[in-house]
């Protein structure tokens, strides 16, 4: 349980500060869009025999990249652009599941979290990872702010937008790979959308959306595991509710105002 | 080409020098043999119609559009090369942002010197000085915290030419910079560059649509429509072959200014 809670707050405040982004960037589709698509990523490692978090990581990169690469020579909106490969994506991995041999037990925790039988090697891989990224976002941070207010006017001032976006980019897959550990593939982007949302109801300033969007993501990460111990609820449902609570307390608040 | 002059052999270089420049965008020429000189200092107006490759020559000089044929020069060095030196201030076509965009003023304008500070360095308190010094400059004194996304259009204008302004550019570069800002603070927003011209000697382009307006400020004027039709002293814009050649069609002049009788204008404080 420790180790859960460890993993799980190290994936709350990761998905907490990139969340915030991605509300700004108005990108939720794309962070859907590849959150679903890493279960072709997760089939592909157990249809090779490899561990699928490692093949989902790869794989969620190559699609992210893909898709900007098909949205703009294809000349294509996006949104579109994300819809094929997510559902060329959950295709792909029906398929191969079907050809796996055996399969059940370990697919369900993918799809819905298994946080709880979380090993501790990979609960101190989840926290590195998630300390290596919110380090990088540190230094992108400025350049970030200016890439999402005016693209081209970051182009033109010098800021290396190119490599600043495939940070982003990385970054999400790497999120959407830690989520899907503790709260499965299926509720992941709620993680990816709801703390940034949420804290942008309250604020306008930048350092307290990040905080807020934060400490929204630990709170309901650490409240939905407890309340899931405690109730025997499964627990990736468990704290996406408990999220969704906290945006509609939000909404709330703000509207009311 | 009718009506544009031939610099002599001998005279220095312009700030911007183009040669015959050519672009296509999605198979389609959209400027065609431009040969247009720009020497410093100078305030150059570029106008045309919709579609007439106006924003596409601001983008060449930027550096965001590769020509297909032709010499394009920026103090003698190509548009790419010296495109994110800190050379150009641009603004621009303006660009509606969420009211609610965690920016504030200052933040926008401190933007201007980001991309060349490097991403390690933060804003230090000297660059945070000369943000609010620029603010104070362009009448924004006191808005320093204010969310950019929720000041009025004409606002927003004047913190985005701080922040063009900020790292002290050779060139400023506007697109359509008098969208969505009334008649009063178009004229507000001329004086103010051309103030601006005089004291520090930048060179300003700046693409309207408006040829009426901006003649009164820029010292030439270059008429656009995929080719160049005219370019030097604004009046001389003002012929019936030019304004064919611009617009398509033969055309009547309608001149409009503040003391037309026939428009109403308001004064300040009544509704």
């Amino acid at each position: 349980m420790q180790r859960a809670f460890v993993a799980g707050i190290a994936m709350a405040v990761f998905a907490g500060v990139i969340s915030v982004f991605i509300v700004l960037r108005r990108v939720a589709f794309l962070g859907s869009g590849i959150s679903h698509a890493a279960f072709g990523g997760v089939a592909i490692g157990f249809f090779l025999g490899i561990n699928p978090l490692s093949t989902a990581l790869v794989y969620c990169v190559a699609v992210s990249f893909a898709i900007e690469i098909v949205s703009s020579k294809g000349r294509l909106a996006e949104d579109t652009a994300i819809g094929i490969f997510f559902s060329a994506s959950m295709a792909m991995g029906v398929l191969l599941i079907s050809l796996s041999k055996s399969y059940t037990v370990d697919l369900f925790g993918y799809l819905f979290g298994s946080i709880l039988a979380i090993g501790s090697g990979e609960a101190w891989l989840a926290v590195s990872m998630a300390a290596a990224v919110i380090l990088i976002f540190a230094v992108i941070l400025k350049d970030l702010l200016f890439i999402t207010f005016n693209e081209e006017l970051a182009v033109v001032n010098g800021v290396p937008v190119r490599l600043i976006k495939s940070i982003f980019l990385i970054s999400m897959a790497i999120a959407i790979v830690i989520g899907i550990k503790v709260v499965g593939i299926i509720l992941i982007s709620a993680l990816l959308v709801i703390p940034g949302a949420a804290a942008k109801m309250l604020t306008q300033r930048l350092y307290g959306m990040l905080a807020i969007s934060c400490v929204i993501a630990v709170l309901s990460t650490m409240g939905g595991l407890v309340a899931s111990y405690v109730y025997g609820l499964a627990p990736g449902g468990t704290i996406v509710m408990v999220l969704s609570l906290f945006f509609a307390a939000s909404f709330l608040a703000k509207i009311l105002r | 080409m009718n009506g544009v002059p031939v610099r002599p052999a001998d005279s220095p270089p312009g700030a911007v020098e183009i040669e015959k420049l050519t672009v296509s965008l999605s198979g389609k020429e959209v400027l065609s043999g431009i040969d247009l000189t720009l020497h410093e200092g100078t305030f150059l107006g570029i106008v045309g119609p919709n579609g007439s490759g106006k924003t596409t020559l601001l983008r060449v000089l930027l550096g965001l559009v590769r020509p297909a044929s032709g010499e394009v020069r920026v103090f003698g060095k190509r548009p790419e090369e010296i495109a994110r030196t800190g050379i150009y201030g641009y603004l621009p076509q303006h660009l509606s942002v969420d009211a609610s965009f965690p920016a504030t003023a200052l933040d926008v304008v401190l933007m201007g010197l980001q991309g060349r500070r490097g991403m390690f360095r933060r804003s230090s308190r000297e660059e945070k000085k000369k943000g609010e010094e620029m603010l104070l400059t362009l009448g924004m004194a006191g808005y320093e915290g204010h969310l950019f996304g929720a000041l009025s259009g004409g606002q927003q204008q004047r913190v985005s030419i701080a922040r063009a302004l900020i790292g002290d550019p050779r060139i400023l570069i506007l697109d359509e910079p008098s969208t969505g800002i009334d008649v009063v603070g178009q004229e507000d927003f001329y004086h103010l560059l051309k103030g601006l011209q005089k004291r520090s000697g930048l060179s300003i382009i700046m693409v309207s649509h408006d040829i009426g307006v901006i003649t009164a400020y820029v010292d030439e004027i270059a008429c656009l429509n995929r080719t160049l039709h005219y370019q030097g002293n604004p009046l001389g814009a003002f012929n019936e072959e030019v304004l064919k050649g611009l617009y398509g069609k033969s055309m009547g002049i309608l001149m409009h200014d503040h003391l037309c009788d026939k428009c109403e204008r308001l004064q300040p404080g009544e509704r």
